[in-house]
């Protein structure tokens, strides 16, 4: 039985990791910690999954776990050195769409994103995961008027740190 | 800003294919890996807490202690003090135990992170008991002190030339200066401890609670 769920279990992760891994990607600065955050929340998912039962779909059910993770229950082991050319891979922009312009607009949108606070990360990761406001709010713990009020002062803070 | 968010919304949905993949027997090694979060963390080190004062107790020169306490007239005093502090450290550990189990990862992030600031304030409550507890026994051996005329017969001395007034003096410092600084120590340990783990949630909790206002 045990071997059953988790079997289950780490297949429905192996299909869905990309979510865990574009977590991992807005909350860490390094190949380290990613893998050490992107650990982190496997434990916490597997720890979980007796109770989610298939209430939800899984990927819903693990929004929730992997931000929380990331943003509350997470911590740094070590120190470590920031490899530069890490956000270069992890960003890349496609060969045959490439475009200058465009591409240096989304390298400076994507660093400003890195810069925000861990709730504000949250917030920006739903949005650009397709989540309307009532899946935010309902993630987040607050109600939907003050998420939209929260998203658009993060939309504020992204302006100012691009333009300052 | 609309626009590059739209803009950056459009590439981030194309960047599956530049992310990481595990394999399946990657991601199975991982079930099995300790986990460090802070909630481990703080259950770590809460039974800590709870045991290793405890502990001392177990410690052969603690019989000593007890002997005092006797000769100082105090035992009965202090054996119901350690009966009311044995029955309040059990209530904790209970009341611990059960706001543990509530912290799920499946609750929204404020309800999370209020169950775990809910936990710890358990353990604070119970270091602050503790610590005051131990301030009551430092005044009951104190007054225990004052109020003994056979100081010598109790705290047996090499020095035979010292007077009884004085050596009490010199206890009643020794006692009252090292409880208040033991105590401050223990208090300044716990809040440190708690301060630099607990930093990031206070601060990601206080940025949620306050979009309420």
């Amino acid at each position: 039985m045990t071997k059953e769920l988790e079997h289950q279990f780490v297949t429905e992760l192996e299909n869905n990791q990309n979510i865990v891994h574009k977590v991992c990607t807005l909350y860490t600065n390094d190949r380290d910690s990613h893998n050490d955050l992107f650990q982190e929340i496997t434990i916490q998912l597997w720890k979980a999954y007796p109770k989610f039962r298939g209430e939800s779909k899984f990927s819903t059910w693990m929004y929730r776990v992997a931000l929380n993770t990331a943003i509350t229950l997470y911590r740094k082991s070590k120190r470590r050195v920031k490899t530069q050319d890490y956000d270069s891979v992890i960003f890349k922009i496609k060969a045959d769409e490439y475009d200058p312009t465009e591409e240096e607009q989304l390298k400076l949108m994507y660093q400003a994103v890195k810069q925000l606070g861990d709730i504000e990360k949250a917030l920006v990761f739903l949005y650009l995961e397709d989540k309307d406001y009532r899946e935010i709010s309902e993630t987040l713990g607050i109600t939907e008027v003050n998420a939209r009020v929260k998203m658009n002062r993060v939309k504020k803070k992204l302006r100012t740190i691009l333009n300052p | 800003m609309m626009d590059e968010l739209e803009l950056l919304k459009k590439d981030w949905q194309k960047k599956d294919e530049h992310l990481p993949k595990l394999s399946f027997n990657e991601i199975h090694k991982m079930l099995w890996k300790k986990s460090s979060s802070i909630v481990k963390w703080i259950f770590t080190i809460s039974i800590l807490e709870f045991t290793v004062p405890h502990l001392l107790y177990l410690l052969p020169g603690m019989q000593d202690s007890i002997d005092i306490y006797d000769k100082l007239g105090i035992k009965n005093i202090s054996t119901c003090l350690w009966v009311v502090g044995y029955a309040v450290t059990f209530y904790f550990i209970f009341l611990f135990y059960k706001r543990y189990r509530e912290i799920s990862t499946l609750d929204n992030a404020k309800n999370l992170m209020e169950k775990i600031i809910r936990t710890r304030k358990t353990v604070k409550y119970y270091i602050i008991f503790g610590l005051t507890f131990l301030f009551i026994t430092c005044v009951m051996i104190i007054v225990g002190i004052y109020l003994n005329d056979h100081i010598l017969e109790v705290f047996p001395t090499e020095n035979p030339d010292v007077s009884e007034e004085k050596f009490k003096q010199i206890m009643l410092w020794a006692i009252s200066i090292f409880s208040v600084l033991f105590i401050a120590f223990m208090g300044g340990i716990y809040f440190l401890l708690y301060g630099i783990l607990l930093r990031k949630l206070n601060k990601n909790y206080k940025e949620l609670k306050q979009l309420e206002v």
